[in-house]
Protein backbone atom coordinates (compact mmCIF):
# COMPACT_ATOMS: atom_id res chain seq x y z
CA UNK A 1 0.00 0.00 0.00
CA UNK A 2 1.35 3.11 -0.88
CA UNK A 3 -0.39 6.58 0.12
CA UNK A 4 0.78 10.04 -1.33
CA UNK A 5 -0.87 13.08 -0.14
CA UNK A 6 0.27 16.70 -1.74
CA UNK A 7 2.87 14.99 -2.81
CA UNK A 8 5.39 17.48 -4.32
CA UNK A 9 8.65 17.85 -5.88
CA UNK A 10 10.18 21.44 -7.01
CA UNK A 11 13.29 21.44 -8.93
CA UNK A 12 14.34 25.78 -8.24
CA UNK A 13 11.75 26.73 -10.26
CA UNK A 14 10.29 24.07 -12.70
CA UNK A 15 7.77 21.70 -10.51
CA UNK A 16 8.33 18.28 -11.36
CA UNK A 17 5.36 16.83 -9.07
CA UNK A 18 2.40 18.89 -8.77
CA UNK A 19 0.57 17.98 -5.08
CA UNK A 20 -0.54 14.44 -6.27
CA UNK A 21 -2.70 12.35 -4.15
CA UNK A 22 -2.88 9.18 -4.23
CA UNK A 23 -3.43 5.37 -3.09
CA UNK A 24 -1.74 2.01 -4.71
CA UNK A 25 -3.59 -0.72 -2.74
CA UNK A 26 -2.22 -4.19 -2.61
CA UNK A 27 -3.25 -7.22 -4.76
CA UNK A 28 -3.35 -5.64 -8.21
CA UNK A 29 -1.00 -4.21 -10.63
CA UNK A 30 -1.26 -0.64 -10.91
CA UNK A 31 0.34 1.20 -13.81
CA UNK A 32 2.15 4.32 -13.80
CA UNK A 33 1.35 5.99 -17.12
CA UNK A 34 2.88 8.89 -18.16
CA UNK A 35 4.70 11.14 -20.91
CA UNK A 36 8.52 11.90 -20.49
CA UNK A 37 8.87 14.41 -17.60
CA UNK A 38 5.57 13.99 -16.35
CA UNK A 39 7.24 13.31 -13.18
CA UNK A 40 6.75 9.37 -12.88
CA UNK A 41 10.44 8.80 -11.82
CA UNK A 42 10.69 11.59 -9.19
CA UNK A 43 7.55 10.09 -8.04
CA UNK A 44 9.18 6.84 -7.70
CA UNK A 45 12.19 7.65 -6.04
CA UNK A 46 10.19 10.32 -3.62
CA UNK A 47 8.44 6.80 -2.39
CA UNK A 48 11.77 5.47 -1.73
CA UNK A 49 13.47 8.24 -0.31
CA UNK A 50 16.12 8.83 -2.64
CA UNK A 51 14.40 12.41 -3.70
CA UNK A 52 13.10 14.58 -0.63
CA UNK A 53 9.05 16.02 -1.44
CA UNK A 54 9.63 19.92 -1.38
CA UNK A 55 6.04 19.43 0.01
CA UNK A 56 3.62 16.90 1.14
CA UNK A 57 4.35 13.47 2.11
CA UNK A 58 4.54 9.57 0.85
CA UNK A 59 4.06 6.60 2.90
CA UNK A 60 4.63 2.89 1.99
CA UNK A 61 2.66 0.35 4.24
CA UNK A 62 1.84 3.26 6.86
CA UNK A 63 4.91 4.78 7.53
CA UNK A 64 7.64 6.90 5.52
CA UNK A 65 10.14 4.60 3.72
CA UNK A 66 12.60 5.73 5.75
CA UNK A 67 10.91 4.41 9.53
CA UNK A 68 11.17 1.45 8.31
CA UNK A 69 13.60 -0.92 10.26
CA UNK A 70 13.51 -4.22 6.74
CA UNK A 71 13.09 -0.89 3.52
CA UNK A 72 14.05 -4.32 1.42
CA UNK A 73 11.22 -6.37 3.14
CA UNK A 74 9.09 -3.77 2.48
CA UNK A 75 9.76 -2.47 -0.49
CA UNK A 76 11.97 -3.57 -3.46
CA UNK A 77 12.90 -0.76 -6.31
CA UNK A 78 13.72 -1.32 -9.80
CA UNK A 79 14.58 2.57 -10.96
CA UNK A 80 15.03 3.46 -14.37
CA UNK A 81 18.57 4.24 -14.59
CA UNK A 82 21.42 1.81 -13.64
CA UNK A 83 21.70 1.29 -9.73
CA UNK A 84 24.76 -1.15 -9.69
CA UNK A 85 28.26 -1.04 -9.42
CA UNK A 86 29.68 -1.70 -13.15
CA UNK A 87 32.63 -3.11 -11.58
CA UNK A 88 30.64 -5.65 -9.47
CA UNK A 89 29.88 -9.17 -10.44
CA UNK A 90 25.96 -9.48 -9.99
CA UNK A 91 26.57 -11.96 -7.61
CA UNK A 92 28.52 -9.74 -5.29
CA UNK A 93 26.10 -6.71 -5.72
CA UNK A 94 23.17 -8.84 -4.69
CA UNK A 95 25.51 -10.36 -1.54
CA UNK A 96 26.39 -6.92 -0.57
CA UNK A 97 22.68 -5.53 -0.83
CA UNK A 98 21.36 -8.71 1.21
CA UNK A 99 23.80 -8.23 4.01
CA UNK A 100 23.17 -4.74 5.19
CA UNK A 101 19.63 -6.70 6.40
CA UNK A 102 21.11 -10.20 6.93
CA UNK A 103 19.79 -11.82 3.54
CA UNK A 104 22.23 -14.26 3.20
CA UNK A 105 23.35 -16.73 0.10
CA UNK A 106 20.93 -19.11 -0.30
CA UNK A 107 18.21 -16.05 -1.20
CA UNK A 108 20.63 -14.75 -3.57
CA UNK A 109 21.09 -17.83 -4.84
CA UNK A 110 17.35 -17.69 -5.29
CA UNK A 111 16.74 -14.75 -7.04
CA UNK A 112 19.58 -15.30 -9.47
CA UNK A 113 17.73 -18.38 -10.39
CA UNK A 114 14.47 -16.60 -10.15
CA UNK A 115 15.49 -14.10 -12.74
CA UNK A 116 17.45 -16.59 -15.03
CA UNK A 117 20.89 -14.69 -14.41
CA UNK A 118 22.81 -18.07 -13.54
CA UNK A 119 25.25 -17.94 -16.10
CA UNK A 120 26.43 -14.83 -15.84
CA UNK A 121 25.98 -14.19 -12.48
CA UNK A 122 29.86 -14.26 -11.69
CA UNK A 123 30.16 -11.42 -14.17
CA UNK A 124 31.06 -7.85 -13.81
CA UNK A 125 27.97 -5.91 -14.54
CA UNK A 126 30.05 -3.84 -16.97
CA UNK A 127 29.60 -6.46 -20.05
CA UNK A 128 25.67 -6.84 -19.41
CA UNK A 129 23.31 -6.07 -22.12
CA UNK A 130 20.64 -4.10 -21.37
CA UNK A 131 18.59 -6.95 -20.80
CA UNK A 132 20.52 -9.01 -18.41
CA UNK A 133 20.81 -5.22 -16.30
CA UNK A 134 17.26 -5.39 -15.88
CA UNK A 135 17.09 -8.64 -15.14
CA UNK A 136 19.30 -8.11 -12.06
CA UNK A 137 17.92 -4.77 -10.82
CA UNK A 138 14.58 -6.90 -11.04
CA UNK A 139 16.64 -9.95 -8.45
CA UNK A 140 17.66 -6.67 -6.52
CA UNK A 141 14.00 -5.65 -6.02
CA UNK A 142 12.91 -9.50 -5.43
CA UNK A 143 15.80 -9.75 -2.82
CA UNK A 144 14.07 -9.01 0.41
CA UNK A 145 10.73 -10.66 -0.79
CA UNK A 146 9.11 -7.52 -0.07
CA UNK A 147 5.15 -5.92 0.21
CA UNK A 148 5.20 -3.78 -2.11
CA UNK A 149 7.12 -3.54 -6.17
CA UNK A 150 7.72 -0.33 -7.68
CA UNK A 151 9.13 -1.10 -11.16
CA UNK A 152 10.23 1.63 -13.60
CA UNK A 153 10.20 -0.09 -17.05
CA UNK A 154 11.10 -2.98 -15.95
CA UNK A 155 11.08 -4.59 -19.63
CA UNK A 156 13.38 -2.03 -21.39
CA UNK A 157 15.64 -3.20 -23.48
CA UNK A 158 13.68 -7.09 -22.80
CA UNK A 159 13.25 -9.83 -25.50
CA UNK A 160 9.66 -10.99 -26.34
CA UNK A 161 10.28 -13.68 -23.86
CA UNK A 162 11.65 -11.73 -21.12
CA UNK A 163 8.70 -9.43 -21.50
CA UNK A 164 6.00 -12.24 -21.21
CA UNK A 165 7.89 -13.38 -18.20
CA UNK A 166 7.93 -9.69 -16.58
CA UNK A 167 4.27 -9.66 -17.14
CA UNK A 168 3.52 -13.41 -15.47
CA UNK A 169 5.77 -12.21 -12.40
CA UNK A 170 4.31 -9.11 -11.85
CA UNK A 171 1.05 -10.75 -12.14
CA UNK A 172 2.00 -12.86 -9.65
CA UNK A 173 3.28 -10.92 -7.24
CA UNK A 174 -0.13 -9.23 -7.20
CA UNK A 175 -2.11 -12.48 -6.84
CA UNK A 176 0.05 -13.13 -3.69
CA UNK A 177 -1.43 -9.59 -2.53
CA UNK A 178 1.78 -7.77 -3.04
CA UNK A 179 1.27 -3.44 -4.16
CA UNK A 180 2.64 -3.30 -7.22
CA UNK A 181 3.18 -0.04 -8.83
CA UNK A 182 5.07 -0.45 -12.77
CA UNK A 183 5.35 2.11 -15.29
CA UNK A 184 5.92 1.44 -19.14
CA UNK A 185 6.08 3.42 -22.24
CA UNK A 186 4.83 0.39 -23.93
CA UNK A 187 1.32 0.58 -23.62
CA UNK A 188 0.03 -3.09 -25.13
CA UNK A 189 2.26 -4.32 -22.68
CA UNK A 190 0.18 -1.90 -20.13
CA UNK A 191 -2.99 -3.19 -21.27
CA UNK A 192 -2.23 -6.78 -20.66
CA UNK A 193 -0.64 -5.97 -17.34
CA UNK A 194 -2.02 -3.71 -15.07
CA UNK A 195 -5.49 -3.46 -13.25
CA UNK A 196 -5.55 0.05 -12.33
CA UNK A 197 -4.28 2.89 -13.89
CA UNK A 198 -2.65 6.30 -12.74
CA UNK A 199 -1.61 8.51 -15.63
CA UNK A 200 0.24 11.70 -14.55
CA UNK A 201 0.77 14.65 -17.10
CA UNK A 202 3.24 17.39 -16.03
CA UNK A 203 3.38 16.72 -12.62
CA UNK A 204 -0.62 16.25 -12.25
CA UNK A 205 -3.04 13.72 -11.98
CA UNK A 206 -4.69 13.13 -15.43
CA UNK A 207 -6.48 9.94 -14.19
CA UNK A 208 -6.47 7.46 -11.70
CA UNK A 209 -9.22 4.50 -12.69
CA UNK A 210 -9.55 0.63 -13.36
CA UNK A 211 -8.18 0.39 -16.70
CA UNK A 212 -11.26 -0.60 -18.74
CA UNK A 213 -13.15 2.32 -17.04
CA UNK A 214 -9.88 4.59 -18.22
CA UNK A 215 -10.42 2.89 -21.91
CA UNK A 216 -14.22 3.07 -22.38
CA UNK A 217 -14.57 6.57 -20.34
CA UNK A 218 -11.85 8.28 -22.75
CA UNK A 219 -12.31 6.63 -26.48
CA UNK A 220 -16.42 5.66 -25.68
CA UNK A 221 -17.94 3.22 -26.79
CA UNK A 222 -18.21 2.40 -30.18
CA UNK A 223 -20.43 -1.07 -31.78
CA UNK A 224 -19.38 -2.52 -35.13
CA UNK A 225 -21.98 -4.25 -36.74
CA UNK A 226 -22.09 -6.33 -39.90
CA UNK A 227 -24.80 -7.35 -42.02
CA UNK A 228 -26.30 -8.33 -45.55
CA UNK A 229 -28.79 -5.10 -45.81
CA UNK A 230 -26.74 -2.11 -44.16
CA UNK A 231 -28.64 0.35 -45.97
CA UNK A 232 -31.89 -0.79 -44.03
CA UNK A 233 -30.63 -0.69 -40.58
CA UNK A 234 -28.77 2.73 -41.26
CA UNK A 235 -32.39 3.44 -42.16
CA UNK A 236 -33.91 2.13 -39.03
CA UNK A 237 -31.53 3.60 -36.66
CA UNK A 238 -31.59 7.21 -38.56
CA UNK A 239 -35.46 7.01 -37.70
CA UNK A 240 -33.91 6.71 -33.48
CA UNK A 241 -31.61 9.51 -34.29
CA UNK A 242 -28.55 7.20 -33.96
CA UNK A 243 -25.87 7.67 -37.29
CA UNK A 244 -24.38 4.66 -38.53
CA UNK A 245 -20.76 5.16 -40.22
CA UNK A 246 -19.74 2.82 -43.36
CA UNK A 247 -16.19 1.25 -43.35
CA UNK A 248 -14.18 0.22 -46.06
CA UNK A 249 -14.74 -2.99 -45.34
CA UNK A 250 -18.33 -3.02 -45.32
CA UNK A 251 -18.79 -2.98 -41.90
CA UNK A 252 -20.43 -0.25 -39.62
CA UNK A 253 -19.67 1.87 -36.77
CA UNK A 254 -22.13 3.20 -34.46
CA UNK A 255 -21.28 5.35 -31.75
CA UNK A 256 -23.15 5.84 -28.42
CA UNK A 257 -25.38 3.11 -28.54
CA UNK A 258 -25.47 -0.07 -26.56
CA UNK A 259 -25.11 -3.61 -28.76
CA UNK A 260 -28.44 -4.99 -27.34
CA UNK A 261 -30.42 -1.67 -29.02
CA UNK A 262 -28.98 -2.68 -32.28
CA UNK A 263 -29.58 -6.35 -31.77
CA UNK A 264 -33.45 -5.66 -30.62
CA UNK A 265 -33.81 -3.27 -33.72
CA UNK A 266 -32.38 -5.63 -36.16
CA UNK A 267 -34.35 -8.54 -34.71
CA UNK A 268 -37.89 -6.53 -34.84
CA UNK A 269 -36.74 -6.11 -38.58
CA UNK A 270 -35.83 -9.19 -39.03
CA UNK A 271 -32.30 -8.23 -40.44
CA UNK A 272 -29.90 -11.09 -39.93
CA UNK A 273 -26.32 -9.85 -38.33
CA UNK A 274 -23.46 -11.34 -38.77
CA UNK A 275 -21.14 -9.33 -36.62
CA UNK A 276 -22.10 -7.24 -33.26
CA UNK A 277 -19.20 -6.25 -31.92
CA UNK A 278 -18.34 -3.24 -28.65
CA UNK A 279 -15.30 -1.39 -29.88
CA UNK A 280 -13.48 -0.28 -26.46
CA UNK A 281 -10.57 1.24 -29.00
CA UNK A 282 -6.49 0.77 -27.17
CA UNK A 283 -4.61 1.98 -24.31
CA UNK A 284 -2.88 3.29 -26.17
CA UNK A 285 -5.64 5.39 -28.30
CA UNK A 286 -7.08 6.46 -25.04
CA UNK A 287 -3.63 7.65 -23.36
CA UNK A 288 -2.96 9.95 -26.26
CA UNK A 289 -6.07 11.39 -25.50
CA UNK A 290 -5.76 11.96 -22.41
CA UNK A 291 -1.73 13.40 -22.26
CA UNK A 292 -2.93 15.37 -25.26
CA UNK A 293 -5.87 17.08 -23.49
CA UNK A 294 -3.44 17.78 -20.44
CA UNK A 295 -3.25 21.59 -20.55
CA UNK A 296 -7.22 21.64 -20.39
CA UNK A 297 -6.63 19.47 -17.15
CA UNK A 298 -4.23 22.12 -15.78
CA UNK A 299 -6.54 25.01 -15.83
CA UNK A 300 -9.51 22.93 -14.80
CA UNK A 301 -10.16 22.62 -11.01
CA UNK A 302 -8.11 20.29 -8.95
CA UNK A 303 -9.47 17.01 -9.92
CA UNK A 304 -9.40 13.93 -6.81
CA UNK A 305 -12.37 12.06 -8.00
CA UNK A 306 -13.61 11.70 -11.56
CA UNK A 307 -17.43 11.03 -11.91
CA UNK A 308 -18.02 7.27 -12.46
CA UNK B 1 28.22 -11.54 -23.58
CA UNK B 2 25.20 -11.09 -25.46
CA UNK B 3 25.11 -15.03 -26.55
CA UNK B 4 24.76 -15.75 -23.13
CA UNK B 5 20.96 -15.63 -23.07
CA UNK B 6 19.36 -16.32 -19.48
CA UNK B 7 16.11 -17.98 -19.58
CA UNK B 8 13.40 -17.47 -17.26
CA UNK B 9 11.39 -19.71 -15.26
CA UNK B 10 8.32 -18.97 -13.90
CA UNK B 11 8.35 -20.54 -11.07
CA UNK B 12 6.16 -18.71 -8.44
CA UNK B 13 8.13 -15.93 -6.43
CA UNK B 14 6.64 -17.06 -3.29
CA UNK B 15 8.61 -20.70 -2.97
CA UNK B 16 10.71 -20.71 -0.15
CA UNK B 17 10.28 -17.24 0.56
CA UNK B 18 9.78 -17.84 4.16
CA UNK B 19 12.82 -20.07 4.83
CA UNK B 20 15.33 -17.41 3.58
CA UNK B 21 13.52 -14.00 4.52
CA UNK B 22 12.22 -13.78 7.48
CA UNK B 23 11.43 -10.97 10.24
CA UNK B 24 15.15 -11.55 11.43
CA UNK B 25 15.62 -9.72 8.19
CA UNK B 26 16.02 -6.50 9.18
CA UNK B 27 18.56 -3.60 9.01
CA UNK B 28 21.57 -3.31 11.90
CA UNK B 29 24.93 -1.34 11.71
CA UNK B 30 27.21 -4.62 11.94
CA UNK B 31 24.93 -5.86 8.80
CA UNK B 32 25.79 -2.07 7.19
CA UNK B 33 29.37 -2.53 7.76
CA UNK B 34 29.22 -6.19 6.49
CA UNK B 35 27.62 -5.18 3.26
CA UNK B 36 30.38 -2.35 2.94
CA UNK B 37 32.85 -4.92 3.17
CA UNK B 38 31.49 -7.05 0.16
CA UNK B 39 31.47 -4.01 -2.03
CA UNK B 40 34.60 -2.86 -1.14
CA UNK B 41 36.74 -6.04 -1.50
CA UNK B 42 34.39 -7.23 -4.79
CA UNK B 43 36.35 -4.51 -6.60
CA UNK B 44 39.13 -5.31 -8.81
CA UNK B 45 40.74 -1.31 -7.98
CA UNK B 46 40.81 -1.99 -4.31
CA UNK B 47 42.91 -4.88 -4.93
CA UNK B 48 45.14 -3.44 -7.43
CA UNK B 49 45.12 0.03 -4.72
CA UNK B 50 45.74 -2.01 -1.71
CA UNK B 51 48.81 -4.03 -3.46
CA UNK B 52 50.15 -0.83 -4.86
CA UNK B 53 50.84 0.45 -1.45
CA UNK B 54 52.23 -2.29 -0.28
CA UNK B 55 54.59 -3.02 -3.47
CA UNK B 56 55.65 0.94 -3.13
CA UNK B 57 55.93 1.19 -0.06
CA UNK B 58 58.33 -1.88 0.41
CA UNK B 59 60.18 -0.78 -2.67
CA UNK B 60 60.59 2.51 -1.65
CA UNK B 61 62.62 1.61 1.41
CA UNK B 62 64.48 -1.12 -0.32
CA UNK B 63 65.84 0.99 -2.51
CA UNK B 64 66.79 3.87 -0.14
CA UNK B 65 68.50 1.18 2.13
CA UNK B 66 70.30 0.07 -1.01
CA UNK B 67 71.39 3.52 -1.91
CA UNK B 68 71.71 4.68 2.42
CA UNK B 69 75.59 4.76 2.27
CA UNK B 70 75.99 7.18 -0.02
CA UNK B 71 74.04 9.27 2.00
CA UNK B 72 76.08 8.43 4.81
CA UNK B 73 75.03 6.04 7.81
CA UNK B 74 74.57 6.35 11.47
CA UNK B 75 77.50 5.77 13.77
CA UNK B 76 75.77 2.66 15.64
CA UNK B 77 72.34 1.10 15.35
CA UNK B 78 69.63 3.69 15.57
CA UNK B 79 65.78 3.78 15.38
CA UNK B 80 64.97 6.98 14.17
CA UNK B 81 67.24 6.21 11.23
CA UNK B 82 65.30 2.35 10.46
CA UNK B 83 62.20 4.85 10.86
CA UNK B 84 62.91 7.20 8.23
CA UNK B 85 63.86 4.61 5.45
CA UNK B 86 60.93 1.85 6.81
CA UNK B 87 58.13 4.90 6.46
CA UNK B 88 59.48 6.28 3.39
CA UNK B 89 56.61 4.37 1.32
CA UNK B 90 53.75 6.41 3.30
CA UNK B 91 54.70 9.38 1.04
CA UNK B 92 53.38 7.32 -1.87
CA UNK B 93 50.90 5.63 0.28
CA UNK B 94 49.09 8.24 1.47
CA UNK B 95 48.05 9.32 -2.15
CA UNK B 96 46.77 5.69 -2.75
CA UNK B 97 44.67 5.80 0.34
CA UNK B 98 43.69 9.21 -0.78
CA UNK B 99 41.87 7.68 -4.23
CA UNK B 100 40.78 4.55 -2.79
CA UNK B 101 38.73 6.67 0.27
CA UNK B 102 37.11 9.13 -2.68
CA UNK B 103 36.20 6.33 -4.77
CA UNK B 104 34.61 4.17 -2.23
CA UNK B 105 31.63 6.93 -3.08
CA UNK B 106 32.15 8.53 -5.98
CA UNK B 107 32.05 5.44 -7.56
CA UNK B 108 28.55 4.97 -6.44
CA UNK B 109 27.49 8.03 -7.56
CA UNK B 110 29.48 7.73 -11.20
CA UNK B 111 27.44 4.19 -11.67
CA UNK B 112 24.53 4.86 -9.94
CA UNK B 113 25.07 2.17 -7.33
CA UNK B 114 24.25 4.82 -4.44
CA UNK B 115 20.55 4.41 -5.46
CA UNK B 116 20.37 0.92 -4.60
CA UNK B 117 22.79 1.62 -1.65
CA UNK B 118 20.45 4.20 -0.03
CA UNK B 119 17.13 2.59 -0.85
CA UNK B 120 18.86 -0.36 1.35
CA UNK B 121 19.53 2.15 4.13
CA UNK B 122 17.21 4.99 3.44
CA UNK B 123 18.63 6.68 7.07
CA UNK B 124 22.21 7.27 5.13
CA UNK B 125 24.31 7.97 7.70
CA UNK B 126 25.17 4.49 8.51
CA UNK B 127 26.11 3.74 5.27
CA UNK B 128 29.06 7.04 5.58
CA UNK B 129 29.85 5.38 8.97
CA UNK B 130 30.23 1.87 7.86
CA UNK B 131 32.12 3.06 4.84
CA UNK B 132 34.81 4.74 7.31
CA UNK B 133 35.36 1.69 9.42
CA UNK B 134 35.48 -0.47 6.30
CA UNK B 135 38.70 1.67 4.84
CA UNK B 136 40.15 2.60 8.07
CA UNK B 137 40.07 -1.38 9.20
CA UNK B 138 41.56 -2.30 5.41
CA UNK B 139 43.99 0.78 5.00
CA UNK B 140 45.32 0.49 8.51
CA UNK B 141 45.95 -3.13 8.14
CA UNK B 142 47.43 -3.06 5.03
CA UNK B 143 49.49 0.17 6.32
CA UNK B 144 50.98 -2.39 8.71
CA UNK B 145 51.85 -4.94 6.84
CA UNK B 146 53.72 -2.59 4.46
CA UNK B 147 55.87 -1.37 7.06
CA UNK B 148 56.52 -4.47 8.65
CA UNK B 149 57.36 -5.92 5.14
CA UNK B 150 60.06 -2.96 4.71
CA UNK B 151 61.51 -3.34 7.87
CA UNK B 152 61.43 -7.21 7.52
CA UNK B 153 62.86 -6.16 3.66
CA UNK B 154 65.61 -3.87 4.61
CA UNK B 155 66.49 -5.64 7.81
CA UNK B 156 69.42 -7.72 5.80
CA UNK B 157 70.93 -4.32 4.25
CA UNK B 158 70.97 -2.87 7.85
CA UNK B 159 72.71 -6.06 9.19
CA UNK B 160 75.15 -5.93 6.87
CA UNK B 161 75.85 -2.24 7.56
CA UNK B 162 75.69 -3.21 11.31
CA UNK B 163 73.06 -0.90 12.00
CA UNK B 164 70.00 -3.33 12.09
CA UNK B 165 67.33 -2.51 14.86
CA UNK B 166 64.78 -4.54 16.11
CA UNK B 167 60.71 -4.34 16.09
CA UNK B 168 60.47 -4.31 19.93
CA UNK B 169 62.77 -1.22 20.34
CA UNK B 170 61.38 1.00 22.14
CA UNK B 171 59.06 3.49 20.04
CA UNK B 172 59.73 1.84 16.77
CA UNK B 173 56.61 0.15 16.41
CA UNK B 174 54.38 2.83 18.12
CA UNK B 175 55.97 4.88 15.59
CA UNK B 176 55.05 2.63 12.88
CA UNK B 177 51.70 2.27 14.32
CA UNK B 178 51.04 6.00 14.06
CA UNK B 179 52.25 5.92 10.23
CA UNK B 180 49.66 3.29 9.38
CA UNK B 181 47.13 4.70 11.30
CA UNK B 182 47.66 8.23 9.38
CA UNK B 183 47.28 6.29 6.29
CA UNK B 184 43.64 4.88 7.18
CA UNK B 185 42.88 8.09 8.46
CA UNK B 186 43.82 9.76 5.21
CA UNK B 187 41.40 7.37 3.53
CA UNK B 188 38.58 8.60 5.57
CA UNK B 189 39.05 12.03 5.44
CA UNK B 190 39.18 11.38 1.47
CA UNK B 191 35.67 9.43 1.98
CA UNK B 192 33.81 12.32 3.48
CA UNK B 193 35.36 14.43 0.50
CA UNK B 194 34.53 12.44 -1.90
CA UNK B 195 30.74 12.23 -0.62
CA UNK B 196 30.75 16.07 -0.42
CA UNK B 197 31.86 16.26 -4.28
CA UNK B 198 30.82 13.18 -5.21
CA UNK B 199 33.10 13.99 -8.12
CA UNK B 200 36.04 11.55 -8.67
CA UNK B 201 37.88 13.58 -10.22
CA UNK B 202 36.62 16.43 -7.99
CA UNK B 203 37.08 14.83 -4.89
CA UNK B 204 40.91 13.61 -5.34
CA UNK B 205 42.25 16.87 -6.66
CA UNK B 206 40.53 18.59 -3.32
CA UNK B 207 42.04 15.91 -1.15
CA UNK B 208 45.29 15.77 -2.81
CA UNK B 209 45.77 19.78 -2.54
CA UNK B 210 44.78 19.36 1.18
CA UNK B 211 47.57 16.76 1.50
CA UNK B 212 49.98 18.04 -0.83
CA UNK B 213 49.44 21.49 -1.96
CA UNK B 214 49.38 23.03 0.85
CA UNK B 215 52.87 21.88 2.32
CA UNK B 216 53.89 23.33 -0.45
CA UNK B 217 51.79 26.55 -0.42
CA UNK B 218 52.35 27.41 3.30
CA UNK B 219 56.18 28.39 3.35
CA UNK B 220 55.12 30.37 0.76
CA UNK B 221 52.52 32.07 2.41
CA UNK B 222 54.64 32.42 4.99
CA UNK B 223 57.15 35.02 4.13
CA UNK B 224 53.84 37.30 3.52
CA UNK B 225 52.56 36.83 7.17
CA UNK B 226 54.58 35.80 9.92
CA UNK B 227 51.70 33.51 11.41
CA UNK B 228 51.20 31.37 8.98
CA UNK B 229 54.06 29.22 9.98
CA UNK B 230 52.31 28.73 12.86
CA UNK B 231 50.09 26.97 11.24
CA UNK B 232 52.40 24.57 9.50
CA UNK B 233 52.29 21.53 12.64
CA UNK B 234 48.58 21.65 11.73
CA UNK B 235 48.69 20.93 8.28
CA UNK B 236 47.17 17.47 7.73
CA UNK B 237 50.68 16.20 6.23
CA UNK B 238 52.98 18.00 8.79
CA UNK B 239 51.04 15.90 11.38
CA UNK B 240 50.92 13.16 9.95
CA UNK B 241 54.45 13.19 9.86
CA UNK B 242 54.70 13.68 13.41
CA UNK B 243 52.34 10.49 13.91
CA UNK B 244 54.77 8.64 12.05
CA UNK B 245 57.58 9.66 13.87
CA UNK B 246 59.53 9.02 17.61
CA UNK B 247 58.38 11.49 20.53
CA UNK B 248 60.31 14.36 20.49
CA UNK B 249 62.24 13.71 23.79
CA UNK B 250 63.16 10.17 23.03
CA UNK B 251 66.49 9.11 22.84
CA UNK B 252 66.49 9.22 18.65
CA UNK B 253 70.18 8.28 18.50
CA UNK B 254 71.99 10.19 15.61
CA UNK B 255 69.65 11.38 12.48
CA UNK B 256 66.46 12.95 14.11
CA UNK B 257 63.56 12.47 12.19
CA UNK B 258 61.69 14.85 10.31
CA UNK B 259 58.47 16.02 11.35
CA UNK B 260 56.68 19.17 13.04
CA UNK B 261 57.07 20.34 16.36
CA UNK B 262 54.09 18.52 17.43
CA UNK B 263 54.29 14.90 19.89
CA UNK B 264 52.82 12.06 17.84
CA UNK B 265 49.80 12.22 19.87
CA UNK B 266 49.32 15.89 19.57
CA UNK B 267 49.58 15.28 15.44
CA UNK B 268 47.35 11.92 15.75
CA UNK B 269 44.45 14.50 17.45
CA UNK B 270 44.88 16.88 14.28
CA UNK B 271 44.72 14.46 11.54
CA UNK B 272 41.56 12.94 13.51
CA UNK B 273 40.27 16.64 13.61
CA UNK B 274 40.70 17.22 10.13
CA UNK B 275 39.00 13.66 9.49
CA UNK B 276 35.95 14.08 11.81
CA UNK B 277 35.56 18.04 10.41
CA UNK B 278 35.11 16.15 6.56
CA UNK B 279 33.39 13.26 8.12
CA UNK B 280 30.48 15.57 9.30
CA UNK B 281 30.21 17.89 5.99
CA UNK B 282 29.99 15.06 4.19
CA UNK B 283 27.23 13.13 6.68
CA UNK B 284 25.05 16.78 6.93
CA UNK B 285 25.43 16.27 3.16
CA UNK B 286 24.42 13.25 2.64
CA UNK B 287 21.70 13.54 4.99
CA UNK B 288 20.08 16.44 3.49
CA UNK B 289 20.73 16.20 -0.61
CA UNK B 290 18.87 13.95 -2.97
CA UNK B 291 20.44 11.17 -4.08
Amino acid sequence: MIHARGLTKKYGSRTAVDGIDFTVEPGRVTGFLGPNGAGKSTTMRMIVGLDRPTEGSVTVGGHPYRAHRAPLREVGVLLDAKAVHSGRTAYKHLLAMGATHGIGKARVHEVIGLTGLDSVAGKRVKGFSLGMGQRLGIASALLGDPATLILDEPVNGLDPEGVRWVRTLVRGLAAEGRTVLLSSHLMSEMAQTADQLIVLGRGRILENAPIEDVISRTNGTTVRVRTPDLARLAALLAGDGIAVSRQPDGSAQVSAVTPERIGETAAAAGLPLHELTVVSGSLEDAYMTLTADEVEYRTAAPRKETAR
Amino acid sequence: MTALTPRPTARPVHAARTAFVGPESRLSFPRVVRSEWIKITSLRSTVWSLLMIVLSGVGLSLLLAATMESAGLPDGPSVGFTLTTVTLGVMFGQIVAAVLGVLAISGEYSTGMIRSTLTAVPTRLPVLAAKAVVLFVLVVAVGLVTLVGAWAATYPLFAAAGIATSLAEPGFFVAILGAATYLGLTAVFALGIGTLLRSAAGGVATVLGVILGLPLFLPLAALAFDWVADVGPFLFTSAGEAMAALPLDAPAGTAPVSGGPLEPWAAGLVVLAWTGVSLVLAGLSLRRRDA
